[in-house]
């Protein structure tokens, strides 16, 4: 098979350097309908089942508009306890994508394919699980996107949301919403879609 | 260079300013009082919900420029420097003290004694809640009686708190719910109801106390003048007398315009770091180690308090993220039985997350989509609660604040460094008191078929305190019971600063009861 070039064609990505965001996205750092296309494609692997297409979608326009509203050198303030201000926010991480997009096509077409998107599922998630395990295997989610690996950024960015802990929980807690006080001492509803 | 003059010069604007402005411009209404802070004003309350989702989304600061970029130092040094203070920040817990923290030389023979009785301290704590707005459930211990309701009925327990309260009574120690100056009610003070938003540090509505409110009240209401962007680096003692006439400021704006003020009385209420560097940083020559330093103890017994932590793995169900904030307290430790060792603490329990989604599972295999969520659910079958103590480090005389000569800032002032250190009979007792806090946790787990982890400690002094404290007698304190210089008769310092030792708990409610004390002493004299 050509594991081999695949592999090839996903390392390339990690060892791209990081280019400036504007160069690629242009000022708005949006993402092309082609980029979309690839996350829709990635979401189905890497997203659980429970989430219906719309849902999916829901998730990948998330992950679009994050990267859009991005903002390079943000202040991040200072830690509690910490007499040092944090950094301010780095280059934006969408800068460092594009070569990845591009690898994860370049994989999908080792197999035959005109895209990722267009790979059948399963085939879809080797050059994923490439994606993740080059060239180093990543071992954790990053808590935000960082720009180091596009499928972990998207993955992170889902499974450390308010939505996912919901799902996790089959509840409807609801962690980053104002909910009021009333009502709280219950335990939270069942979701309605979802489930164990 | 601009000059201004005023009856009451408060340098800072944090919490314990904001207080202090609000009853002096009541108990005398015609005063003139102007307020210098060196940060600015972030009275935007209609972005808030936009910063806290900046900050959930991407970590930006939930309080974009609250600090002064090169007003910093070595050590425990808060960098919130923004009208409203490291209050913008607090989560708002408002525990009291209790009698044994100003009674620890004369009950245990340990530190020293505060020159105050505790039931004028209780006094002023109800008054520190009335202004604040704090809701509360009390005390079923006789020792915490109250001499006046909370101002609102409690929070509600959520779900897990009901759950986590009905475990932890298991060992046989009583909890309730921690008090908070968050609205419980509608309209308290002209603020919201909390909406359990779950992120108090930025509240969004308004619920949550905020000092920046209380200056907005009282500029509209026209009781203060409000200087910010402007930093005191300097208060400046009359030629002939020990009375201070005028403080030197900079503005922090980019104009580095010169300001001077000229009062008839000074407040200094900068917290516990910054006061006492202004003090240091004011030397001249008749007071060659700093004003209000005769005794030399200005800047020394830097306090607060350390903490025991860990987490602890119940047969509960909880769902992390219902009011992470929200949490249960016992006091029953604030009170240590003679014929054990000494060890004084609070013990708090918040509801946690037993299981995070992971990439691979625990031989390493790669987890995609519904793989994660099965591993997830397999971690979360059962409960977690976070559970820690904050316990007495009294403090060494050599726990100090110093200028520090190689880090200056931009005006060429030494910046402050801080080095916390605990008395002697603190640190014979750590053992001791580690294996409480490990015995206690253990008594918890056991309770409900639970297991406590790793017990983390604490590696600072949390809510720092001290470095003015008060006393009466002058060569061992700084200010009396009041915050009164005890070298210059109109000089004060007020709230943190002032106290000699740190307590066992959160201290924002201790510092503003104390600050409200001192406030009817200054109204005498201003």
């Amino acid at each position: 098979m050509r594991r081999r070039t695949l592999l090839k064609s996903v390392a390339a990505l990690a060892v791209a350097p990081a280019l400036p965001a504007v160069d690629l996205f242009g000022q708005s750092g949006t993402l092309t309908d082609a980029q979309i296309a690839t996350l829709r494609a990635i979401a189905e692997v890497v997203l659980p089942s429970a989430l219906s297409s719309s849902d999916r979608n829901d998730v990948v326009d998330k992950f679009a508009s994050w990267i859009h509203n991005y903002k390079a050198g943000a202040d991040r303030g200072h830690s509690y306890g910490d007499s040092r201000l944090s950094p301010p926010t780095g280059a934006s991480p969408a800068g460092r994508y594009p070569d990845q997009f591009a690898a994860l096509d370049a994989a999908a077409k080792a197999q035959g394919a005109a895209s990722l998107a267009s790979l059948p599922k399963d085939k879809r998630r080797i050059v994923i699980e490439a994606a993740l395990n080059t060239p180093q295997p990543l071992n954790n989610l990053p808590a935000r996107p960082t720009g180091a690996n596009l499928v972990a950024d998207f993955m992170g960015l889902y499974f450390n949301s308010a939505d996912a802990t919901d799902l996790a929980y089959d509840r409807a807690i609801g962690r980053d919403t104002c909910r009021g006080l009333d009502g709280s001492e219950k335990e939270p509803d069942r979701l309605r879609t979802g489930g164990h | 260079m601009a000059r201004y003059e005023c009856d009451v010069l408060i340098v800072g604007g944090g919490i314990t300013a904001a207080m202090v402005s609000q009853k002096l411009s009541e108990l005398k209404p015609h005063l003139n009082i102007i307020v210098v802070e060196a940060g600015t004003r972030l009275f935007d309350f209609e972005n808030r919900f936009d910063h806290r989702q900046r900050s959930l989304d991407y970590g930006e600061n939930q309080w974009p420029g609250d600090f002064v970029a090169d007003q910093g130092g070595t050590g425990i040094v808060s960098r919130s420097m923004a009208v409203g203070g490291s209050a913008l920040h607090f989560g708002g817990v408002c525990n009291r003290y209790s009698e044994e923290d100003t009674r620890l030389k004369s009950m245990f023979g340990l530190a020293v004694d505060w020159p105050i009785e505790w039931k004028d301290l209780e006094k002023h704590y109800c008054e520190a809640e009335r202004r604040i707005g704090v809701s509360g459930e009390p005390s079923p211990l006789k020792q915490d009686a109250r001499s006046e309701p909370y101002p609102m009925p409690p929070m509600n327990m959520t779900y897990n708190l009901i759950q986590l309260k009905s475990w932890a009574e298991k060992s046989g120690i009583p909890f309730w719910t921690t008090p908070q100056a968050k609205n419980t009610v509608e309209g308290y003070n002209g603020r919201s109801r909390c909406h359990r938003c779950n992120t108090c540090e930025v509240c969004p509505t308004g619920a949550r106390y905020s000092p920046d409110f209380t200056y907005k009240q009282l500029l509209d209401a026209k009781k203060i003048q409000l200087h910010d962007g402007t930093l005191v680096r300097k208060l400046v003692l009359d030629d002939k007398t020990t009375r201070i006439v005028a403080a030197q400021a900079v503005k922090e704006d980019g104009s580095d315009d010169n300001v001077e003020y000229r009062a008839k009385t000074f407040v200094v209420a900068s917290g516990y770091c910054w006061s006492s560097h202004l003090l240091l940083l004011s030397a001249n020559p008749r007071f060659p180690n700093g004003l209000a330093n005769s005794s030399d103890h200005v800047g020394r017994y830097m306090t607060g308090h350390l903490a025991h932590e860990t987490h602890i793995d119940l047969d509960l169900k909880i769902y992390p993220g219902m009011n992470e904030q929200h949490s249960l307290i016992s006091r029953q430790f604030f009170r240590c039985a003679p014929d054990k060792p000494y060890v004084r603490h609070d013990l708090r329990v918040w509801e946690a997350a037993s299981g995070r989604p992971r990439l691979r599972d625990s031989n390493g295999k790669l987890l995609l989509g519904d793989e994660i969520v099965s591993d997830w659910r397999t971690r979360i079958v059962r409960g977690a609660a976070r559970v820690r103590g904050y316990f007495d480090a009294h403090p060494d005389k050599e726990s100090r604040l110093t200028l520090n000569p190689a880090n200056k800032n931009k005006w060429g002032d030494p910046l402050p460094a801080i080095r916390h250190v605990t008395d002697a009979a603190t640190q014979a007792r750590s053992a001791s008191t580690l294996q409480h806090f490990t015995d206690l946790f253990a008594q918890l787990a056991k309770a409900n078929d639970g297991k406590a982890g790793r017990i983390s400690s604490l590696g600072y002094q949390d809510h720092p305190a001290g470095g003015c404290r008060m006393g009466a007698d002058p060569a061992t304190s700084v200010v009396d019971s009041y915050g009164r210089a005890h070298d210059h008769q109109n000089l004060f310092v007020v709230g943190s600063p002032t106290q000699p030792t740190g307590g066992c708990t959160n201290g924002t409610l201790t510092f503003v009861a104390l600050a409200l004390r001192s406030t009817t002493e200054i109204a005498k004299v201003a």
